[in-house]
C-alpha cells in the first residue's frame, strides 16, 4: 500500500501540469453570419504548420463580443489565430490582390507587414488563467 | 465536426501562407513619426493666418455634416441646362479640435447642384465611410491619413481604413460613387446623398484599390487602375456599361509610384509613373511621407493593351509630375496623343497642400499644359507645350462624349505668371481649341477662388462647339459659393448665368454632370 502511494505521488510529480485556463474574448464580431474559428497554437511549430494546432474551435458567430474558454492546457508559449468565416466556406477569403476579405486577428492583436505577423509578436506565456482580448481586423 | 476541424486546420494554414495582405501602417507610438499630430498647433496657426488672409476661408473645416439651400439666380439660365452637377472634395479638416496636416486628408463631402425649371438647389452631405463613422464615435482621429499621422494610430490593415472618399465622383450604371485615391468606391444615394456603403464590382474585387479618375467611354465602358505602392502593385480594371467586371489585371514593377490619373485610347491604356517612389520605413510616417521624389530618375510611361493586360511596355520621359490629364486618342496610323498639366516636381502636393493647412503658402512649381505623342509603331514618346509659356493650367476636362476619341476642345483652370491673384490659386477658366490654337479665358475677380469647371455639352447638338462651361467658386469676401455658367464658345464674355448659394462650401476637387 505504501509502495502504491509512492508510485501515485511520483506520477503526480512527473506528469506536467495541465491545469492552465485560456480565455479568449473576441470583442467586435459585426455579423451573426457564418462561424468564428480559433486556432490555439502551442509553440512556434504549430504556427509554422509543422504539426497540428493544439486545439481548434469552430462556433456559430454571434454579433458582438464572444468569449471562448479552454481549460486543462499545459503551461507554456502560445498564440491564437482567429478568423470569421462569414460565408462558411471553410477558409479565410482574400481578394484579387491578397487582402483578406473576411475578418481576422491574432493574439496580442498583432499585425504583420506584407503577410501574417511574426511569432514573437503574437506569442504569450500561459500560466494560471489568462484572458486575451482580441479585436478582429475587418 | 472532425472533418470541419481538419478543414479549418488545413485552410487556416493555407490562409496564413497565402493571404499576403499588407498592413500599410502598424499601430504604435508615433514618437518618431515625421508628421505626428502631437500637440495640435496647426488649428491655431490656421486660425491666426485666416484673420490676416481671409481667402483661406475656403480651407476651413465644414461646420456642419450636411447642407441644403436654394441659389439666387442672376442672368439667363439656359433652358436646356437641366440635370445634376455632383462634386466631391475634402470638407471635414478637423476632428476633436485637431486639424489634419494635408488638404487631401479631410473626410469627403458630396454635393449635388440640381438644375431644373424651378431653379438651382444645392445639397451636400459628408460621405460616411467606415473611417468617418468610427472616428465620429471616438471623437478623434484614429487612423493615419494620406498626410497625417495621428497620436496612437490604429493599425491600417487594408487601404479602406484610410479611405475618406474625398477626391471625385462617379455616376455609373445607375449608381453614384464617391471615389478616393486608392481604395474602394463608396456608394451614395443619388437623390438623398445618404451613404449606402462600400461598393464592390465583384466579390473578388472587394477592397481592391480603385483610383479617383476612371475613364468612361461614350458607350459606358469603364477603365480604371488602382495601386498599392507598398507592394509595388498596379491593378487594372475593365468594367462594362452595366457595372459588371469584364476583366482585371495585375502589373508588378519596382517601383510603382503614385499615379493619380491616366488616359485611355481606342486600343491602349496609358499611365504615367513619376519618380515619387515608395520607401519602406520602420518609422511611423504618413503615406505621403513614405514616398521620395527622385528627380534624377525618369518618369516612366506604361502603355497597356486594352484587350490583354499582360501585354504592356514601358517608355521614358524626363522626370515630371502630372496630376491630371484631359483626354487621349489614337489615330489609324497608331499614334496616340494626350494632354496633361505638367509640373517639374510634385511640390504642389508634398509642400503646398500641406502648408495651406496651417495657413501658410509655400511656393510650388507651376503646371504647364503639354501634349504628349506616342508612336506605337516604333514606341517613341515626345512632349511639347500646348499653351503660351506664361499660362499655368490644371483640371483639364473634355466633352464626355469624346472621351477616348479625337477631341477638339479642352476646358481647364488657368492663371498667368504675369498677373497672379491675391490668393495665388488658379483664377481663370479657359477653353482651348486645338484647331485654332486659341485660348478663350475669363478671369475671376480676386475675391473668388474658382474650382474645377466642367464642359457640359448641349443636349441639342452633337458638336463640341455647343454647350456650357459650368463651375463653382468660393467667394471669400461674401462668404458664399457661386456657380457660374458660360457659353462654351464665348468663355471670355463671362458668365451668362450665376447661381449664388446663401452660404459657402469648403473648396473641393472634382465633379461630374448627370443630364436629367
Amino acid at each position: 500500500m505504501t509502495r502504491l502511494l509512492q508510485i501515485v505521488l511520483l506520477m503526480a510529480v512527473s506528469v506536467p501540469s495541465w491545469a492552465e485556463t485560456l480565455t479568449v474574448v473576441i470583442e467586435n464580431i459585426e455579423t451573426a453570419e457564418g462561424y468564428i474559428m480559433l486556432r490555439v497554437m502551442h509553440g512556434k511549430g504549430e504556427f509554422k504548420g509543422e504539426r497540428e494546432a493544439l486545439t481548434s474551435i469552430k462556433q456559430r458567430a454571434i454579433k458582438g463580443p464572444m468569449t471562448f474558454s479552454v481549460s486543462n492546457l499545459p503551461a507554456g508559449e502560445y498564440a491564437i489565430q482567429v478568423m470569421h468565416d462569414e460565408n462558411d466556406n471553410g477558409k479565410l477569403d482574400s481578394n484579387f490582390i491578397g487582402i483578406p476579405s473576411e475578418p481576422w486577428a491574432f493574439s496580442n492583436n498583432a499585425t504583420g507587414s506584407m503577410g501574417p505577423p511574426a511569432w514573437d509578436d503574437m506569442k504569450f506565456q500561459l500560466s494560471g488563467s489568462i484572458t486575451q482580448s482580441i479585436q478582429l481586423n475587418h | 465536426m472532425e472533418s470541419n476541424r481538419r478543414q479549418f486546420l488545413k485552410t487556416t494554414a493555407a490562409g496564413l501562407a497565402m493571404a499576403a495582405f499588407s498592413p500599410l501602417i502598424k499601430a504604435g507610438d508615433p514618437a518618431n513619426g515625421k508628421a505626428a499630430i502631437g500637440e495640435d498647433s496647426w488649428a491655431k496657426a490656421f486660425q491666426q493666418s485666416l484673420e490676416a488672409n481671409p481667402w483661406l476661408s475656403g480651407y476651413k473645416t465644414a461646420s456642419q455634416n450636411q447642407y441644403g439651400g436654394t441659389a439666387k439666380i442672376q442672368g439667363r439660365w439656359p433652358k436646356a441646362l437641366t440635370g445634376t452637377l455632383y462634386r466631391n472634395g475634402p470638407a471635414q479638416h478637423e476632428i476633436g479640435g485637431v486639424r489634419y496636416h494635408h488638404y487631401f486628408d479631410g473626410d469627403g463631402m458630396l454635393h449635388a447642384y440640381r438644375f431644373s425649371a424651378e431653379g438651382v438647389k444645392h445639397q451636400a452631405k459628408i460621405v460616411e465611410t467606415r473611417k468617418y463613422k468610427m472616428e465620429q464615435e471616438a471623437g478623434r482621429v484614429m487612423y493615419p491619413t494620406f498626410g497625417t499621422m495621428p497620436n496612437n494610430p490604429s493599425p491600417v490593415t487594408s487601404p479602406d481604413l484610410m479611405n475618406v472618399a474625398n477626391i471625385s465622383v462617379l455616376p455609373h450604371h445607375g449608381k453614384l460613387m464617391a471615389l478616393w485615391e486608392a481604395g474602394s468606391p463608396w456608394e451614395v444615394d443619388a437623390e438623398s446623398l445618404d451613404t449606402v456603403g462600400r461598393y464592390s464590382f465583384s466579390s473578388e474585387m472587394e477592397g481592391v484599390p480603385f483610383a479617383a479618375h476612371p475613364r468612361v467611354e461614350p458607350d459606358g465602358t469603364l477603365w480604371n487602375f488602382g495601386y498599392l505602392s507598398s507592394a509595388n502593385l498596379l491593378v487594372l480594371w475593365h468594367i462594362d456599361a452595366n457595372g459588371k467586371m469584364v476583366k482585371a489585371g495585375k502589373i508588378s514593377s519596382d517601383p510603382i509610384s503614385m499615379p493619380h490619373d491616366f488616359v485611355v485610347t481606342r486600343k491602349h491604356i496609358v499611365l504615367m509613373m513619376p519618380p515619387l517612389n515608395y520607401q519602406k520605413s520602420n518609422e511611423l510616417t504618413p503615406f505621403l511621407d513614405n514616398h521620395k521624389w527622385e528627380p534624377d530618375q525618369a518618369t516612366r510611361i506604361l502603355v497597356v493593351d486594352k484587350n490583354d493586360f499582360s501585354q504592356y511596355r514601358w517608355l521614358e520621359l524626363p522626370s515630371q509630375w502630372v496630376f491630371h490629364f484631359g483626354n487621349a486618342w489614337e489615330d489609324e496610323a497608331g499614334v496616340i496623343r494626350f494632354d496633361g498639366a505638367r509640373a517639374e516636381d510634385p511640390s504642389i502636393m508634398t509642400q503646398h497642400f500641406r502648408s495651406l493647412m496651417r495657413g501658410e503658402k509655400l511656393p510650388s512649381h507651376p503646371t504647364f499644359h503639354h501634349q504628349y505623342r506616342i508612336d506605337t509603331n516604333n514606341w517613341t514618346i515626345s512632349e511639347a507645350p500646348l499653351l503660351a509659356s506664361d499660362v499655368h493650367s490644371e483640371f483639364p476636362v473634355i466633352d464626355p462624349r469624346v472621351s477616348t476619341k479625337q477631341y477638339h476642345r479642352i476646358v481647364m483652370m488657368t492663371s498667368r505668371s504675369s498677373s497672379p491673384a491675391i490668393h495665388g490659386n488658379l483664377n481663370e477658366v479657359s477653353s482651348f481649341d486645338f484647331e485654332s490654337g486659341k485660348l478663350s479665358t475669363y478671369r475671376y475677380p480676386d475675391t473668388q477662388i474658382p474650382e474645377e469647371h466642367l464642359f457640359i455639352p448641349s443636349p441639342d447638338s452633337a458638336l463640341e462647339t455647343e454647350g456650357w462651361v459650368v463651375g463653382t467658386a468660393h467667394d471669400w469676401q461674401d462668404q458664399t459659393t457661386v456657380l457660374n455658367v458660360f457659353d462654351i464658345s464665348a468663355v471670355e464674355a463671362g458668365p451668362i448665368a450665376v447661381a449664388t448659394l446663401p452660404y459657402s462650401m469648403p473648396l473641393g476637387l472634382h465633379g461630374k454632370f448627370v443630364q436629367s
